[in-house]
């Protein structure tokens, strides 16, 4: 069976010739609705303020350099500028980090969320169920199964084979 | 920060008693109205026995007595539902229905769980620590006839540890080093180079260990302030089957079984970390020292031996999964999820010349923290039941407290120079769980309000014929 194809029959799991690879990796494929198109001015200025930072400046990478959870991240523009997203692969439970991602962080979101219709209340750091409950609520799930190159590599095991830590 | 209110908390919380006898009395309330005034007789000063709080003492008492309630105790307590709807959502379910998060399957799954503790009957535990054998029968007469008067309370089952000698667990470590310093608590027994724990992180009320974030606390602020939450847990020890792994894995590996244990753990027997003295226990090394250590230089430790990728303390060793200290973990939250850890050892010392005596051995252990989520039960589910959090432990799992069922399951000891780890082969789980709950830790203040409660009518179709006395 290819890694693509989809299965229609009805043949249960145990029955299909590949096993499912579970990842240690997780999708987040988050959008978050813009208020209004001066919301989305400002929150364009404030993002590609943060982008154009040098690495060492730029609040997101120092973050999710410390957090070593995050494989990739991206911010996305849909739909006519009235939608953010942000796509990332992660490490294990959004949940189990859910506070020291807040620590490392929060205050971007503060200054992301500002601009979103149904935003949790903020700072996210004092309301922090909220936002994990927002980011839930908010998070497209994919069409299983999440294909990865390295299902059982973590950024922590990626970067200690390459000597990076 | 200032003194903590010391006479307001729980001792066990700030103190560590170091008596040699426990027992934990599993109680279901009988008659709430009752039962809440048992609880206040013990914190209004007028009697024996009385809770004890934590003032550090100059004359060490003869006995101390705690107290937990378990959420179904909160609810027969009678407590007001705005009061229950305010406490996490993890305590609420309760130990037997949150077994599954922190790998209390299989054998230690709450089906075989002893003394009545998976079932919703249990409501309030009470812990006695004693000096002596004496002080414990005459304060567990008091404790009887004060829960059975009026039907306040009625026993469930109960819980014996006693200390073994040299201060050692079952599998012969020598235990007790690793203690959070709490900002405004006590002073540690044994010195401590972490950094201070903020005091919300093991009390409600105060800020925590996160940014700008105080756990909520239960309303009212009387009954939530100075609180804490307990995992009271009876963890069963395979003793026999700890030493066969022991001989078998230093047979296959041609390594001193002694060595093979020190890897295991992170220390040797006699509580020396590998991180000190990586090639043998070395007695030199004063207990005072035991704890004094990091895994990689640090703040705390500068001069730290650098073992990142653990040549000396494996990354997957019990005390480094336990407490990475200022390791590279998942999420840099080594310092994060820290707990107090109190109890004692149940059993008789295993005697390897009688290794079918059939007697369970173990631990009664508690597991101190503001959330049970985010320090017992992570500490379960993410650092000994995973290995994704550090480097290169593939899905691995502690080797003494981890689910180590699945068969394959194995344990990783870098060796310096050769590229791939050694894998041990043969674990099993070591340690069972045959009994849990999650307590609420009032503080007196807390227990003083819920004797105060109004009494309820009785329910529809109750007659309610206890007499006042």
């Amino acid at each position: 069976m290819g890694l693509f194809h989809r299965d229609t029959n009805t043949a249960r799991p145990a029955d299909t010739a590949a096993p499912v690879r579970k990842t240690v990796q997780s999708p987040l494929t988050l959008i978050m609705t813009i208020r209004s198109p001066e919301d989305f001015q400002a929150l364009n200025a404030h993002i590609l303020e943060i982008q154009a930072a040098p690495p060492e400046k730029n609040p997101i990478w120092i973050a999710l350099d410390k957090l070593r959870i995050v494989h990739f991240a991206r911010f996305v523009f849909l739909e006519n500028n009235t939608k953010l997203a942000i796509i990332t692969t992660y490490d294990g439970s959004f949940e189990d980090y859910l506070n020291e991602f807040i620590d490392e962080i929060g205050d971007v979101f503060n200054a992301l969320l500002q601009h979103m219709d149904g935003a949790p209340p903020l700072p996210v750091q004092q309301n922090r169920d909220a936002f994990g409950d927002y980011v839930k609520a908010n998070n497209l799930g994919g069409i299983e199964p999440f294909y990865s190159a390295y299902p059982q590599a973590t950024v922590l095991d990626i970067q200690a084979a390459l000597g990076e830590i | 920060m200032s003194d903590l209110p010391y006479a307001d908390i729980q001792g066990f919380i700030l103190h560590t008693y170091s008596m040699p006898a426990l027992r934990v009395f599993a109680l279901k309330v009988g008659q709430p109205e009752a039962a809440r005034q048992f609880l206040g007789k013990l914190v209004n000063g007028e009697s024996e026995p009385r809770l004890a709080t934590a003032p550090d003492w100059t004359v060490k008492p003869p006995y101390r007595l705690n107290v937990g309630l378990t959420y179904t105790g909160l609810v027969a307590l009678d407590l007001p539902a705005s009061s229950l709807a305010s406490f996490p959502e993890e305590f609420a379910a309760g130990a037997a229905a949150r077994a599954g998060r922190v790998g209390d399957t299989g054998e230690s799954s709450p089906e075989h769980w002893k003394g009545q503790l998976a079932g919703d009957d249990l409501h309030i535990l009470l812990f006695l620590f004693a000096e002596t054998e004496e002080v414990l029968e005459r304060v567990t007469a008091q404790l009887r006839a004060g829960y059975s008067s009026r039907g306040a309370m009625a026993e469930l089952s109960l819980h014996e540890g006693r200390s073994l000698p040299g201060s050692t667990a079952h599998f012969g470590y020598r235990d007790g080093f690793a203690q959070p310093t709490i900002d405004g608590g006590l002073p540690p027994l044994m010195p401590d180079v972490l950094p201070k724990a903020p005091a919300g992180e093991f009390l409600l009320g105060y800020a925590s260990q996160y940014m700008d974030f105080t756990y909520p606390v239960p309303v009212p602020a009387e009954l939530g302030r100075n609180g804490s939450f307990v995992a009271f847990r009876i963890l069963a020890q395979d003793c026999h089957g700890f030493e066969q792994f022991l001989t078998e894995t230093a047979c296959q590996t041609g390594f001193d079984r002694e060595l093979i244990a020190a890897k295991l753990c992170g220390r040797w027997r006699n509580g020396v970390p590998l991180s000190l003295s990586p090639d043998s226990a070395d007695e030199r090394i004063l207990l005072e020292q035991r704890n004094s250590f990091d895994y990689v230089p640090s703040d705390s430790v500068p001069d730290a031996w650098d073992d990142r990728r653990g040549y000396r303390c494996p990354l997957g060793s019990h005390i480094r999964r336990m407490n990475p200290r200022n390791s590279m973990v998942a999420g840099n939250s080594g310092l994060k999820h820290r707990i107090v850890r109190r109890g004692l050892p149940y059993g008789p010392p295993y005697d390897p010349a009688n290794p079918g005596d059939g007697i369970e051995r173990g631990l009664l252990g508690l597991f101190i923290g503001v959330s049970l989520k985010d320090q017992f039960e992570f500490l379960m589910s993410d650092w000994s039941n995973k290995g994704s959090f550090a480097p290169g432990l593939r899905d691995t799992r502690d080797p003494i407290i981890g689910d180590n069922s699945t068969p394959g399951a194995t344990f990783l000891i870098p060796i310096e120079g050769q590229k791939r780890p050694i894998e041990l082969t043969g674990l099993s789980s070591f340690v069972t769980c045959r009994g849990a709950a999650y307590c609420f830790l009032p503080s007196a203040t807390a227990i003083r309000y819920i004797s105060s409660l109004p009494a309820r009518l009785p329910h529809p179709g109750v007659i309610n014929n206890i007499p006042n006395d």
